[in-house]
């Protein structure tokens, strides 16, 4: 069953088409992710499924209702995680907890109790009275987490989970949300621009890029589109053509002047390969290959790599505006 | 009524852990009364006085005013601080969540409103040390008075910081229209010694009912008609936080 159909979805702001006629399903009970660059378009694909904007043109049903129409009953159904914080930094972990279960209308003893439960399932129940103010960026994340369980959504948005966090903490948030699915059969859309996130969260990915859904399916069946290796060589003359030998399954010639090639078995395709070059009288002068990664898919799909940053908020930001300049 | 409750129960908590702002609150006023009425009582000291200032002296005469600004500028500050829920993202919290709007925001303003109430009830309590011809009788009245011009005034804090993008109006707004809104409302000096366009501005002023209201009750003397007073405030309570309703349920994200 799908818990999220979107169809032919638009949405414009002034100048820019930030998600340009995109369509994909989510079925329930898995995880989803949205895989793509900076501005790519992510953030205002789950602003539009949470009811918070308005689409240009499409459809979009969630949870079994139509976004333009029933916001209320989706926004019973939904938890989500912003990209920023959004929770008060003047109140106590437990103070935010206890206003957003009042206000999604779980009560009494049952909130106190569920409230005690996630902070420890969040490891945050020591500094449930300790004001956020004071809370790392980890701790921060786990909390908002925590907090968008408490209603027992549906469905749980979570965009850009662990954004800026060092790489401890993200394994860890990594574990939480793992063991959530597992424990609250819940469904998950998530939206990331980190490999490594989307490969080991994500039953099904959508890479999405300038607006577009450039490619989707399951991490195997992503990669499996490069082969099973990928090999890269430099040649000491730039080649323009590609290499026709029997076992490439594909090839390219990336804009840094590389060769990509993508085969079963890089063991066995080498020396066919340095045969084949030796032939044309093409010299190597570089050799790696490695099992694809998520990253030469974007990289085979863009021509451009979805950049690691690890930054803070400041240099994606800065990212942004140098985007914007252009 | 449960987001109505929960937002009003979120204010006072913010208020009551914000101790500096706390303090600041008291304090600003407090240096007001002091220092500008001590300082001016003297001066004012000569037996003609007290006819230009409704026949009380200048300290008397001033502590309504001090009262209602205190009132004031902490409920304006208060719902301008609207500004840092969008900037520190809980606006989004609220926003998302399938409650009613209009309850959250009208929590929002009677919570506010409450804490500013307190905090000029409290100043009103500490202008009875220092000036002597006060009603104690006018208290529970003036502190309604209260409750009605900080409900207007926290709306207008709201409406402006929905309309505002970023935080820098905050500063323009601080000095090009809370000052002016103090100077214009009769606190420091009677209306009917202000210049005629003066005195024009400051019949559009609700602070100038709420002042005038809160002498009413005080000093037994006021400019208008204490229906006159309460009238025209309760009618911009209406009016701004109607307003404010209004706007929160359209606000979008950006
Ligand atoms: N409110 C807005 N007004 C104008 N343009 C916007 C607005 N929100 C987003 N955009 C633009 O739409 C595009 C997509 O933005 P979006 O925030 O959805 O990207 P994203 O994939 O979430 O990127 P990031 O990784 O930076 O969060 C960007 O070019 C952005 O500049
Ligand atoms: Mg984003």
């Amino acid at each position: 069953m799908d818990i999220i159909s979107v169809k032919n979805l638009v949405k414009k702001f002034e100048d820019v088409t930030a998600v340009d006629n995109i369509s994909f399903t989510v079925k329930k009970g898995e995880i989803f992710a949205f895989l793509g660059p900076n501005g790519a378009g992510k953030t205002t694909t789950i602003h539009i499924l949470t009811t918070l904007l308005k689409p240009t043109e499409g459809t979009a049903i969630v949870a079994g209702h139509d976004v333009r129409e029933d916001s209320a009953e989706i926004r019973k159904r939904i938890g989500i995680v912003f990209q920023d914080s959004s929770l008060d930094r003047e109140l106590t972990a437990y103070e935010n907890m206890y206003i957003h279960g009042k206000i999604y209308n779980v009560d009494g003893r049952d909130l106190r109790k569920r409230i005690e439960d996630l902070l420890k399932f969040v490891e945050l129940g020591k500094f449930k009275n300790k004001v956020v103010k004071n809370f790392s960026g980890g701790m921060i994340r786990r909390l908002e987490i925590a907090r968008a369980l408490l209603h027992r959504p549906e469905i749980l948005f979570l965009d850009e989970p662990t954004l800026g966090l060092d790489p401890q903490t993200r394994a860890h948030i990594w574990e939480y949300i793992k063991n959530m699915k597992e424990e609250h059969e819940m469904t998950i859309f998530l939206t990331t621009h980190y490999m490594d996130e989307a490969e080991q969260l994500a039953e099904r990915i959508g890479i999405i890029d300038h607006g577009k859904i450039i490619a989707e399916g399951s991490p195997e069946e992503l990669k499996k589109r490069i082969g099973k290796d990928v090999i890269y060589l430099r040649f000491s003359d730039k080649t323009e053509n590609c290499m026709e030998t029997e076992l490439v399954k594909n090839c390219k010639i990336l804009p840094d002047g590389r060769m990509e090639l993508g085969v079963e078995n890089a063991a066995e395709a080498l020396p066919r390969i340095f045969e084949a070059a030796m032939k044309k009288g093409q010299k190597i002068m570089e050799v790696s290959y490695h099992s694809p990664t998520l990253n030469d898919v974007f990289l085979y799909l863009t021509g451009r790599a979805i950049r690691e940053e690890r930054g803070n908020k400041l240099d994606v930001m800065k990212n942004r505006r140098k985007r914007w300049g252009r | 009524m449960k987001a109505f409750i929960t937002l009003l129960y979120r204010q006072i908590k913010r208020f009551m852990r914000a101790k500096s702002r706390v303090i600041g609150a008291f304090v600003n006023p407090l240096l007001w009364l002091v220092f500008f009425g001590l300082g001016w009582s003297k001066v004012f000291n000569f037996p003609m006085a007290k006819q230009i200032f409704g026949g009380s002296d200048y300290l008397s005469f001033l502590a309504p005013g001090i009262v209602s600004m205190a009132i004031f500028s902490s409920s304006f500050i208060s719902g301008i601080s609207v500004l840092w829920d969008k900037e520190f993202g809980f606006l989004k919290e609220i926003l998302v969540a399938p409650c009613s709007r209009k309850e959250a925001i009208m929590g929002r303003i009677v919570g506010d409103s409450l804490t500013s109430v307190l905090q000029g009830a409290i100043i009103l309590l500490m202008t009875f040390t220092i000036a002597h011809s006060l009603k104690i009788s006018g208290i529970p009245y003036v502190i309604l008075l209260g409750f009605i011009l900080a409900g207007s005034f926290v709306s207008v804090g709201v409406i402006l910081a929905l309309k505002m993008t970023s935080m820098e109006g905050f500063q323009m707004i601080m000095s090009f229209l809370m000052l002016p809104l103090l100077f214009l409302s009769g606190a420091f000096y009677p209306i009917d010694t202000m210049p005629a366009w003066m005195q024009a501005l400051s019949r559009i002023n609700p602070l100038t009912y709420a002042v005038d209201g809160s002498r009413y009750f005080l000093l037994g003397t006021s400019k208008f008609a204490i229906t006159t007073d309460i009238g025209i405030l309760l009618l911009l309570t209406f009016l701004f936080a109607g307003v404010a309703v209004y706007m929160f349920e359209r606000t979008t994200i950006d």
